[in-house]
């Protein structure tokens, strides 16, 4: 099966070289048999990749350690739930992983399009198979997941116990998931440009796998954090790590494409802007991998073989010529055909909104870059971790959720101050009662906690906003529905971009909330304890009973210290921490245990034991964790409204158009 | 009126830019959270974490070591002077705020402040170009309807224009 797998990654790079070829010259001599004949390239690309997959997934499954990846990934006591996913546990099988996501992609827009747009999707489809190109030579010729070993061990190295947690399952694809989805919008903009159709037809074709991809993209970020925050054991969930940083940046610029995309659909406007925000979105994916994969900068994120940088840093200085010198060249088709009319209108609200979001992109790839520079420049290496980020990206972040606030409610074109006045006085009403309401309650020592305060003052304007829309929204359908909730699904239904987006921006209001209070207002104490001895944070006192010690596996032994957890004199919770110690490995992982309210949670920590039985236990009282994460699962329910098809929009987009030719006609004359 | 609430807003922004940048960072409890996050792990794996959120052994030893020297009276900046002459300044969790680490924090800021004025003189070139076509578009109205014509009154016409930006107002707000 080996030999098989190597054999179709070697077929699949011949194929997908041919689809390259043929694709391009097929829409360049308008060759019909070529088409028909590259048709069947993403298909064949596919099925080799897959097989070469299942082959890499049976090596993993049957312990077939002649394989060197699996030797180093997996041993025979890994539970197959994690043989499963140490399939991209490191550089080879997850470059392979990516190039299987890809190709799936790669299918599903080749039988979505097929027998659409002629022009457009043959070059997207030849873009597609270029970068797939890339990384099979480099699973072929660089880093090839099949390499033997001459005389197999009887066991493997195992997978690193970080990396033996749940969400080593969930966390890795879902980001990848959106990485490689925004393969699809670029390869279309690319398209667009080689081809000149530059309307808004390649924006049309891909805006579901924009924000899909996007959607994959938050959640990944989200699912890392959560990862973080339950198996590093430190009480947080980010910490600017620069492989974290390179999930982030990508997230943020795609997050300005998808609103500034939206004036070139109704206005006709921003198309070089756009171009180039989809062209840095997916350099900034490329620029991840780069990092990863380059162990140019230090991070805990780091594949052991990390030896591929110069293939991406290549790719990604190819990348950015190529489609730089398209775009210049494209200039004079890329004119907009209106302009703003006001300072004081939603398209301002959206450069502003751009050029925060780019901002903090910025302030994030300067921050990780800099230790490069200064070594360069200074001779000097140093590091920027957390407090930069923190300090740099925090003031740039509230004024985004100001926008976050002002954008959706701000007319188009031109707002007057009757407009400004309907819309704004409520919500900004309803943020000053609240700050009002906050002010006595909460702490305002320090910098930290004033900009907390500032970002719940904003975060009820920005909710307050939303949710007024949605009440104006239902009352004005309540007269043609029998109740408020018809009515208000009804809305939905029939806005779904509309209301979709605005669910999600209640979602990310929460998210800020949550980031807010928990990395504010958070406390921790340490204490060392004998059974029977307490332990008091907050409202809550933690006994600790008892220390045990269970022999998971023949490579892992469990210490779990079990704890009463009382508020109020009575017991609510036991909480069981634990360490666990891998056979082979300098460092015990910690396992903590989470109460987890939407209130607060209080995180427990074995940070320490020794044989009396005497234990150091660590515990945090996190404020609103659980918003964030319940900040996501709104996301995912806005994100699922905004993307669910809709029948109607294709004839709004028509009247829209029609109104367009009206009101803009005459002002262009 | 508009002019009256730009001058509140901006003495609110300047108030509250003040109150942070006068408030102190650390209270006195958390003097050992603001050393750690000054400082970066320094074990041998080489972690690259910020020492508050590290939990390797090596971390906790440092950890100990730097409660015993601030009960023994040091203060955070000279603890933090005497890690960088062992280490280095790559022991520090953030660039310095002098000389050229200085730009690190600028550059950030600079490249907003300079795309804020970007799309500022963006817009009012814009606004600008469109409004003289308008003025041009009322003086021809004004010269062809001169003799008989049906000209609207000037009532009327904003009457008109202020319908018309209301359901521009909500389409699609």
């Amino acid at each position: 099966m080996n030999d098989i797998g190597e054999f179709t990654l070697m077929i699949a790079l011949a194929t997908s070289l041919y689809g390259t070829v043929a694709y391009v010259m097929a829409a360049r001599g308008n060759r019909i048999d070529l088409y028909l004949s590259a048709d069947k390239v993403p298909l064949i690309t596919w099925a080799c990749i897959m097989i070469s997959s299942i082959a890499l997934w049976k090596a993993f499954f049957t312990n077939d350690f002649s394989l060197q990846y699996v030797y180093a990934y997996s041993n025979i006591e890994l539970d197959y739930f994690y043989k499963f996913s140490s399939f991209w546990g490191g550089q080879k099988g997850s470059l392979l992983f990516w190039a299987l996501i890809l190709t799936s992609y790669m299918m599903v827009v080749h039988i979505q399009n097929r027998s659409k747009n002629l022009i457009v999707v043959p070059y997207a489809m030849a873009v597609m198979l270029a970068i797939t190109c890339f990384f099979l030579f480099l699973l072929n010729f660089s880093t090839n997941p099949f390499e033997r070993i001459p005389l197999p061990p009887e066991d493997g190295r195992g997978l690193n116990p970080l990396l033996q947690n749940y969400w080593m399952v969930i966390h890795p694809p879902t980001l990848y998931l959106g990485y490689v989805g925004f393969t699809v919008p670029f390869a279309f903009a690319m398209a667009a440009l080689i081809s000149k159709n530059l309307d808004d037809a390649w924006i049309r074709l891909t805006r579901k796998w924009t924000v899909v991809s996007w959607f994959f993209l938050c959640m990944g970020n989200l699912f890392g954090a959560s990862w973080a925050y339950v198996e590093l054991g430190w009480g947080g969930y980010w910490a600017w790590d620069p492989v974290e940083n390179a999930a982030f940046m990508p997230l943020i610029v795609a997050t300005a494409y998808l609103h500034s995309v939206m004036i070139q659909e109704k206005k006709d406007m921003m198309k070089v802007w756009n171009m180039s925000l989809i062209l840095l979105t997916f350099v900034m994916t490329i620029f991840g991998t780069f990092i990863t994969r380059s162990g140019l900068i230090q991070s805990v994120h780091t594949f052991d073989e990390a030896t591929l940088g110069y293939y991406f840093l290549g790719l990604l200085f190819f990348i950015i010529a190529v489609c730089t010198a398209l775009i210049i060249s494209r200039l004079p088709l890329l004119k907009s055909k209106n302009e703003l009319d006001s300072f004081l209108s939603r398209e301002a609200g959206f450069l502003f909104n751009n050029l925060l979001l780019l901002g903090i992109a910025f302030a994030t790839f300067w921050g990780t870059i800099f230790p490069i520079i200064s070594e360069a420049i200074r001779g000097v290496k140093i590091t920027v971790g957390p407090p930069f980020y923190n300090q740099v990206n925090v003031p740039i972040g509230l004024a985004l959720l100001a926008l976050i606030g002002i954008g959706p409610i701000i007319a188009w074109r031109k707002a007057t101050w009757s407009n400004l006045k309907k819309n704004f006085l409520k919500p900004l009403m309803f943020a000053l009662i609240g700050g009002a309401i906050l002010f006595p309650v909460v702490p305002l020592s320090n910098r930290s906690e004033i900009y907390t305060y500032i970002a719940f003052i904003l975060c009820i304007f920005v909710l307050s906003s939303m949710l007024i829309e949605f009440y104006k929204g239902t009352m004005a359908r309540y007269a043609s529905s029998e109740t408020y909730l018809g009515a208000l699904g009804s809305l939905i239904w029939n806005n779904k971009r509309r209301y979709g987006g605005y669910t999600v921006h209640i979602g990310v209001v929460m998210i800020y909330a949550g980031i807010a209070a928990s990395s504010s207002y958070g406390i921790h104490t340490e204490k060392r304890l004998k059974i029977g001895e307490t332990i008091e944070i907050r409202d809550y006192m933690l006994r600790y009973e008892k220390l045990a010690a269970i022999q998971a596996t023949s490579v892992k032994t469990r210490i779990i210290a079990q704890l009463a957890v009382e508020k109020d004199g009575k017991k609510i919770w036991t909480a069981r921490p634990e360490k666990e110690f891998y056979k082979g490995q300098n460092q015990p992982v910690s396992e903590v245990d989470v109460r987890s309210t939407l209130a607060s949670d209080l995180y427990v920590i074995l940070a320490d034991f020794s044989e009396d039985e005497s234990a150091t236990i660590k515990v945090y009282h996190n404020p609103m964790v659980k918003w964030l994460w319940t900040g996501g699962w709104i996301i995912a329910l806005g994100t699922m409204v905004c993307a669910w098809p809709d029948r109607l929009e294709q004839r709004r987009r028509l009247e829209r158009l029609k109104l367009q030719k009206i009101v803009f006609s005459p002002a262009q004359e | 009126m508009i002019i009256y609430l730009k001058k509140i807003i901006f003495v609110f922004f300047i108030v509250l830019f003040v109150t942070i940048i006068n408030s102190s960072i650390a209270s006195a409890g958390a003097v050992l959270s603001d050393l750690e996050n000054q400082l970066m792990c320094k074990c041998d794996d080489k972690c690259g974490k910020v020492l508050i959120n590290c939990t390797c052994s090596t971390a906790d030893k440092n950890r100990k070591k730097f409660t015993k020297m601030l009960e023994s009276g040091l203060t955070v900046d000279q603890i933090v002077q005497q890690q960088i002459e062992k280490y280095g300044e790559t022991v520090l969790s953030a660039p310095t705020k002098n000389g050229f680490n200085l730009t690190a924090w600028v550059i950030p800021f600079g490249a907003i402040m300079i795309g804020g004025i970007g799309i500022r003189k963006l817009i009012n070139g814009w606004v600008g170009k469109n409004k003289p076509d308008i003025e041009l578009q009322n003086i021809k109205g004004g010269i062809a309807s001169e003799p008989g014509s049906e000209k609207p009154s000037e009532a009327s016409s904003s009457k008109y224009s202020r319908r018309l930006k209301d359901e521009l107002d909500r389409l699609e707000t």
